[in-house]
């Protein structure tokens, strides 16, 4: 499970000062649910899960992946992980059964347990004609596949996807949101964030909507309806929003 | 490390660059068909310059008439004058009469003057201008010279008449009119003898002209030589009577294989280097700073590697490419060498051995600048701002490896120090057969280059350490804003980068300064200048503009409390005292290794004796002490030291500081020793977080030297090494202690870990504190390893 504590992010900039990236932002995510991570774009999403992925370092606050701390054992905190992120690109020079293998290796898997790991994901993602494919020639939705099949390869308990469909055509999309469904079956705890609410409605069990770095709501989505009234999520987001907004407004004239 | 892991990365990488097409192109086919290519066109090139002639004018050629031997046959030089007659045909004669604007209308003055200008336009590469008095002053002497001998010979006394021995006579040698003696000369013979006084016009602006002056000058003085020794012959005069010796010469390395050696240990040190710097530095910016770019060095951090196994996996990936780059270039160079250049003259084949001991030292260097180049690389955010830091990592690295090549160089245990220029002296003494030289100076050479080595790696792993340089985004460049910033937001105390600013200031003043007052004769004036605008004033500067808090700034607090804030000022001029002796052995141990060059010493000695002898000795003190303990201290272990002290590191930030005040000092035998006490300076500042002791140390520690040189006569830096063992085996003891001492002491440590003294005393010296909450990229847990052991206990706390 992902236990996330009073986690802040800040970091100087030249025209904003120090920015908060990421205000005290503490959520709970559990074996066999999908956590949802919804919000509009620098709202703190990618901070959190680099945070989480031990990429950088929290400001303050903590997080533990099963029970491992990101800060004092950032190794065995990713050993726990499969994370996919726009950013986490393929290797160009590398065909798919290369990147996965190197990456199965570098997580120690014994070879005989990592081949049998290797042809069930490539059979399960459909992946077994691009084998061969070097990264630099495939399409997006291929990459995405290795991605994926590389954040499996180890068969983490927690997976985070950071706007994986981002660039992908409708089916490769709704091919990886099933891909991610699954995944919730098999008992994963699954970190995933979107800024798309058709996504987030879909496939959450539950949902934190992060503004500016802060936590504005979370709960199921109809936890949520039942907060706010708002039956509709988009209604209900860009309502919680501007609410924000206005109060943030009122703080700064005061 | 997991070396399992480190085996991983590695291999992943190197089958990544075999991948790419142009790397291989690169490093391996363009160096076997580059130098080959190059050979040939090189060999080309010499055959088509060798057989390229001069063109001589020679002015007055009718004046030559009746001269023997000629200088002119059948409109060129004569063949004879030629060492070989065949290169005869390199110098092509332009005769005067045959060319416009010499023409008889014109004076003899005229045409020289013509000819000089036609020289200077470049149309002929020189000229001989033959005066018209030529063969008559010829003939006189010769005349002369019988005459004398024919008297001699009369007189039967030779020894009277010869008074003054012919071969010192300047008959020959001096164009000065000889006053003549006719009871010397006898009869008929001039009042005056002058000698002819032919001219050559030639033009050092011209590479191909001062050539001409060179074959030209080959073909005079051996018609010269002809001319003497018709002359001798004339007068009954044995022809030795002008070459009094022979000259024989032999090439002993003929003898040995070592022949032409010279030439590769010159060149193949300095190519290897060269490629293993450039071989290294195209795959380090792929490896880091294009992953970067593509994105894949995202992925690969999140995988459960450590930094450091990546590091060391990419590291050993950029070391193998840097030194096959290497080897095939250099090996590729020295075939085409062996192939083509062996058959010129003068130009061995290089010697096969050479090769062991180029591969002995192509790995150290490998490592070294596969390391710098990783760290680099990793510090860009693209690879096209990684591409820009190669030509700075060029003009650092390559004075290094071309200095040791100039002659007078030589391997010593001073210049086996200095980084990479020690690999290339040791790699030329090998090759040129000294062998047992090179291996005694080789474990220094190994130990500075490991440790290098050892830098370079750690800075590299930093550097994948610290996520401000792993995620640095594009930023926009707004200078005014930034400077806006600069001020508006400025901290209590510098930050490290206001520190660097203010040193690279005080550095740059320091030079134009220097360059600027290098003529001025007073004393007085420069040391004050030199002190109050070189050091203080920047420092003073930076530290109104950039930092909040002067006190902070410039560590302007009493070190403890009340009256005990006494005891580390006390124990600081204490330790300058018993410390002293050691300084001098240290001093002695400097110019041991690196002797002061004599017109420097003289100089030094001269400032001091000008200065001691000029004032009195308070004032002296008070210019040569007092001042500097003031400016540099509150430069150095004021502002520079507390703003590096904000990146967390004690040790590191001691040593910059103590670094850029050696620096500061002009002789590099000072600049060492200035370097030395700076760090213990800087130590005596961070342990009592106060800038008084380290100035009472270095008003002490100056004032101990003067009056030493006062008081002895001797240069300070000569003075070096005066006491007897026991007292120096004694000042080590007690300055241990000392140091012992002040690291017990320690203000600022206790303060840190009992976390009440911002309440309790005024001076805090918060800044390794604040460094390691907000600055530090690292992991807590890992800063606690890595930095001073001062701040563990608040670390556990």
């Amino acid at each position: 499970m992902i236990r996330v504590d009073r986690l802040s992010k800040h970091y100087p900039d030249l025209r904003r000062g120090e920015v908060v990236a990421l205000a005290e932002l503490s959520f709970r995510a559990y074996p066999g649910e999908i956590y949802g991570l919804l919000g509009p774009n620098g709202a703190g999403k990618t901070t959190t899960l680099r945070i989480l992925s031990t990429l950088l370092q929290p400001t303050s606050g903590t997080a533990t992946l099963n029970g491992y701390d990101i800060v004092r054992q950032p190794a065995q905190a990713r050993r726990q992980i499969g994370f996919v992120s726009a950013s986490t690109a393929v290797y160009d020079r590398m065909t798919a059964w290369e990147m996965v293998e190197y990456f199965g290796r570098l997580h120690d898997l014994e070879e005989k347990v990592l081949r049998t790991r290797m042809e069930e994901l490539f059979d399960r993602l459909g992946m077994q004609e691009m084998r061969d494919v070097l990264g630099a020639k495939m399409s997006t939705g291929m990459k995405q596949k290795v991605s994926i099949a590389r954040a499996l390869v180890h068969n983490p308990p927690i997976l985070i996807f950071d706007e994986p469909t981002v660039g992908l055509d409708v089916l490769a999309a709704r091919s990886l949101l099933q891909t991610i469904a699954e995944l919730r079956q098999q008992g994963k705890c699954i970190l995933f964030s979107t800024h798309i609410m058709r996504e987030a409605e879909k496939l959450c069990d539950r949902i934190a909507i992060l503004h500016r770095g802060h936590l504005l709501a979370e709960g199921t989505l109809e936890e949520l309806r039942q907060q706010s009234g708002q039956q509709d999520l988009e209604e209900l987001f860009f309502r919680l929003i501007q609410e924000y907004e206005e109060n943030r407004q009122l703080a700064v004239g005061a | 490390m997991n070396w399992q892991h480190v085996w991983l990365v590695f291999c992943r990488e190197l089958r990544d660059q075999f991948r790419d097409r142009r790397t291989l192109f690169m490093m391996v086919v363009l160096p076997l068909v580059l130098y080959p290519l190059l050979g040939m066109s090189l060999f080309q090139i010499r055959q088509f310059l060798q057989e390229k002639a001069i063109r001589v004018l020679v002015l007055g050629i009718e004046h030559l008439q009746g001269v023997e031997p000629a200088l002119v046959e059948g409109g060129q030089f004569a063949a004879g004058l030629f060492d070989d007659p065949q290169r005869a045909a390199l110098v092509e004669l332009v005769d005067a009469r045959q060319v416009a604007g010499f023409e008889g209308a014109f004076s003899w003055a005229q045409k020289r003057e013509q000819a000089k200008l036609a020289v200077q336009a470049g149309m002929y590469d020189a000229a001989l201008y033959i005066p018209p008095d030529f063969a008559q002053r010829l003939a006189a002497v010769r005349e002369a010279m019988k005459a004398r001998s024919e008297q001699t010979k009369h007189s039967g006394q030779p020894a009277s008449s010869a008074e003054q021995p012919l071969n010192q006579s300047p008959l020959l040698l001096s164009a000065e009119p000889i006053a003549s003696d006719s009871s010397r000369f006898g009869k008929g013979v001039g009042q005056e003898i002058l000698v002819p006084k032919p001219e050559i016009f030639y033009s050092t602006a011209t590479e191909r002209s001062q050539l001409a002056y060179a074959r030209l000058m080959e073909v005079v003085e051996r018609w010269r030589e002809a001319i003497a020794a018709r002359n001798l012959e004339a007068s009954g005069m044995p022809v030795q009577a002008a070459r009094p010796f022979d000259l024989q010469k032999a090439d002993v390395a003929e003898q040995t294989a070592f022949r032409g050696a010279a030439v590769w240990a010159k060149i193949l040190p300095v190519m290897l280097l060269l490629w293993a710097l450039t071989g290294a530095f195209y795959p380090a910016i792929d490896l880091c700073a294009g992953e970067k770019e593509r994105g894949t060095l995202e992925t690969l951090l999140c995988s459960p590697v450590d930094r450091e196994d990546i590091v060391v996996g990419k590291l050993l990936t950029v070391m193998l490419f840097s030194m096959m780059t290497a080897l095939l270039n250099v090996g590729a160079i020295g075939l085409t060498g062996w192939l083509l250049l062996a058959q010129l003259p003068g130009v061995g084949a290089p010697p096969i051995w050479s090769a062991v001991w180029l591969l002995m030292a192509l790995v150290p260097m490998s490592a070294l600048f596969g390391a710098l180049c990783l760290a680099l690389s990793a510090l860009a955010r693209s690879s096209k701002e990684a591409q820009y830091y190669l030509m700075p990592l060029l003009v650092i690295s390559m004075p290094l490896a071309i200095w040791p090549m100039a002659p007078g160089v030589e391997l010593s245990l001073g210049t086996s120090l200095i980084p990479v220029s020690g690999v290339v002296l040791v790699l030329r003494a090998a090759m040129e057969g000294n062998g047992w030289q090179a291996l005694e100076f080789l474990p220094p050479v190994v130990a500075v280059t490991l440790g290098c080595c050892a830098v370079a790696v750690r800075w590299a792993v930093e550097q994948f350490n610290s996520e401000k340089v792993l995620f640095r985004s594009a930023e926009r460049l707004e200078l005014g804003l930034w400077l806006r910033h600069l001020v508006r937001d400025r901290p209590p105390s510098p930050t490290a980068g206001a520190a660097l600013a203010c040193a690279v200031g005080i550095l740059l003043l320091k030079f134009f300064l220097t360059v600027g007052m290098s003529n001025l004769d007073n004393l007085v004036f420069n040391v004050l200048v030199s002190q109050l605008a070189v050091v203080l004033a920047p420092a003073l500067f930076f530290g109104l503009l950039l930092a909040r808090s002067p006190r902070q700034s410039f560590l302007l607090r009493w070190p403890h409390s009340g009256w005990k804030g006494l005891v580390p000022l006390g124990a600081a001029a204490l330790l300058a005292v018993v410390s002293h002796p050691t300084a001098m052995l240290v001093q002695a141990i400097i110019i041991h290794l690196y002797p002061i060059d004599p017109a420097v010493l003289r100089a030094l000695k001269q400032m001091e004796s000008t200065l001691c002898t000029d004032l009195p000795f308070w004032q002296v003190l008070g210019l040569m002490a007092l001042l500097p303990a003031v400016c540099e201290e509150l430069a150095f272990r004021g502002f520079i030291l507390s703003g590096f002290l904000r990146t967390g590191r004690p040790a590191r930030a001691i040593f910059y500081t103590a670094l850029f005040f050696g620096l500061t000092h002009p002789v590099l035998q000072q600049a060492i020793a200035a370097c030395a006490v700076g760090m213990l300076l800087g130590f005596l500042a961070f342990r009592t977080g106060s800038i008084l002791p380290s100035m009472v140390f270095h008003f002490t520690y100056n004032a101990l030297w003067l009056s030493l040189a006062v008081w002895s006569g001797q240069e300070t830096v000569e003075s070096a090494g005066i006491y007897p063992w026991p007292i120096v085996v004694g000042s080590i003891f007690l300055s241990t202690i000392g140091l012992i001492w002040f690291w017990k002491w320690s203000a600022p440590c206790q303060a840190m870990s009992s976390g009440v003294l911002e309440k309790a005393k005024p001076f805090v010296f918060p800044e390794p504190l604040e460094a390691v909450s907000a600055d530090m990229a690292p992991a807590p847990t890992s800063t606690c390893i890595d930095s001073d052991p001062c701040l563990k206990p608040e670390c556990k706390t």
